[in-house]
């Protein structure tokens, strides 16, 4: 049995932190760039979760909410690092169950990440701001819900649905096709259950 | 490089002011409004807040970030005022769209809180450098792992976007399309992200080296640069918030029990 929840707090894990942060604002910006109607901001989270493990995951995704919350005004985006820290450690525990090696198991954690974004993000949206996520293609859905009267929380939960799916499986694909490139050295620095031969 | 923080360096009492202070204020702002729940709450904080930006001489720093969530609140009051599920009362019409005043009340509520909260994150944010506020954090018993991780953020955004910068312009001159239809420019987004995340990436390894001879892992006690600016007027204003979000509580629930 591995161990699910194992996570090496050493150097190489904390400097990991910080890069997986900046990598959820590059992909923020790329997407913001190109025009694309997503919001690919936690690609960062993923990886954090896929290589670090659950613990890292979710510590990548809480502290990115945070500190763009305190530092860059984006107040909103401060409500949301429970949502983040879902992510990470949905992510983060489904890689460690060996789903990412396959793509197959890819496809599978992104719609388990996707269905945890949901389950958090759902009642804050209700709570915050009526329902809304701020993504037209959510709006536009939740919209209808609302005008053929169906209640908030349904409207606002089928709103996430049809954003945060998507948005987690073009993720998780961006994030499968990164970590399958990645040299040996580097991922063995966060390896959990490895094992030291000595050789004397 | 551009720093990805809003801080605006000038001198005045809100800079000067301990972060924890003006923490102090986001929580009594965004809690005292919601424990009361009535729209005048609202509306004197968003005054007060404002009032202080204007004092701090930086509330034209703060019309970009209310400009970036106006969108989002015109689309709530749409919403809202048209579709809201406790609509009976028709307010205005515009052409065939009919608005209500629950669904508007509603909204204005949701809108009232945002703006709320984001004066009083501008605030802190416009005012407080992030390097002393995560000094002052480590100083409270944080770990100094956990400053390194804030304050490496803000060396490596800057970093990560020239990178980016570097490899648009690379893939561009290869003939990579990034303007056009929408599966154009989806499929430029691997080519583009990919090389600066495994970049990125494999830095760490580096960084992580080079931290662990510096001593990064070391036990003993840091050392601060700066000293400890906690004032008697910071404590002082620190002692008023926290009786005013008591005082809030202790009203609510009086008001709970009598009526």
């Amino acid at each position: 049995m591995k161990k699910i929840f194992y996570t090496k707090f050493n150097a190489a894990t904390l400097v990991l932190i910080p890069a997986c942060i900046g990598i959820n604002y590059l992909g923020k910006l790329f997407a913001q760039l190109l025009k694309l109607p997503l919001w690919l901001d936690s690609i960062g989270t993923c990886i954090g979760g896929v290589l670090g493990g659950p613990i890292i995951g979710a510590v990548c995704g809480a502290a990115n909410n945070l500190i763009y919350g305190f530092t860059t005004g984006d107040s909103i985006t401060l409500i949301y690092a429970l949502t983040s820290f879902g992510i990470g450690l949905a992510v983060g525990i489904m890689a460690r169950l060996g789903l990412m090696k396959k793509f197959g198991g890819a496809l599978l954690t992104a719609v388990v990440a996707g269905l945890a974004a949901v389950a958090i993000s759902t009642p804050l949206n209700c709570i915050f701001w009526g329902g809304t996520t701020g993504n037209i293609w959510g709006d536009a859905l939740f919209t209808a819900t609302q005008a053929a009267g169906m209640p908030v929380a349904i409207g606002s939960f089928l709103d996430e649905v049809v954003v945060d799916v998507p948005d987690k499986v073009i993720t998780l694909i961006v994030v499968f096709a990164i970590v399958k490139g990645l040299p040996n050295k580097l991922i063995s620095l966060y390896e959990g259950n490895e094992k030291i031969e000595s050789l004397d | 490089m551009k720093s990805i923080s809003l801080y605006v360096n000038k001198d005045t009492f809100l800079t000067r002011m301990h972060p924890f202070t003006k923490f102090l204020y986001i929580a009594a702002a965004i809690s005292i409004s919601l424990i009361s729940g009535r729209m005048r709450t609202f509306c004197l904080f968003i005054g007060i807040s404002f009032a202080l930006l204007i004092s701090g001489k930086i509330v034209r720093k703060v019309f970009p970030l209310i400009a970036f969530s106006f969108t989002i609140l015109i689309t709530i009051f749409l919403i809202h005022g048209l579709f809201h599920d406790g609509n009976v009362t028709p307010l205005f019409s515009v052409g065939p769209l009919r608005f209500y005043r629950e669904g508007i009340v509603y909204a204005a509520k949701i809108g009232l809180n945002i703006l709320n909260m984001l004066l009083a994150f501008a605030v802190f944010v416009l005012t407080t450098k992030p390097a002393e506020l995560v000094e002052d954090l480590e100083r409270i018993g944080f770990s100094p792992k956990f400053g390194y991780i804030v304050s490496s953020v803000f060396q490596i955004i800057p970093q990560m976007s020239q990178t980016m910068n570097t490899i648009l312009d690379a893939q561009r001159s290869r003939g990579m399309e990034t303007e056009g239809s929408l599966i154009t420019r989806a499929k430029s987004f691997l080519p583009l992200i990919s090389p600066v995340v495994m970049s990125s990436l494999i830095n760490t390894r580096e960084r992580a080296l080079a931290l662990e001879i510096r001593g990064f892992e070391a036990k003993q006690k840091r050392t601060y640069l700066r000293e400890d600016k906690m004032k008697a007027s910071d404590r002082a204003l620190c002692i008023v918030m926290t009786a005013a979000i008591a005082g809030a509580i202790v009203w609510r629930v009086a008001a709970y029990v009598l009526y």
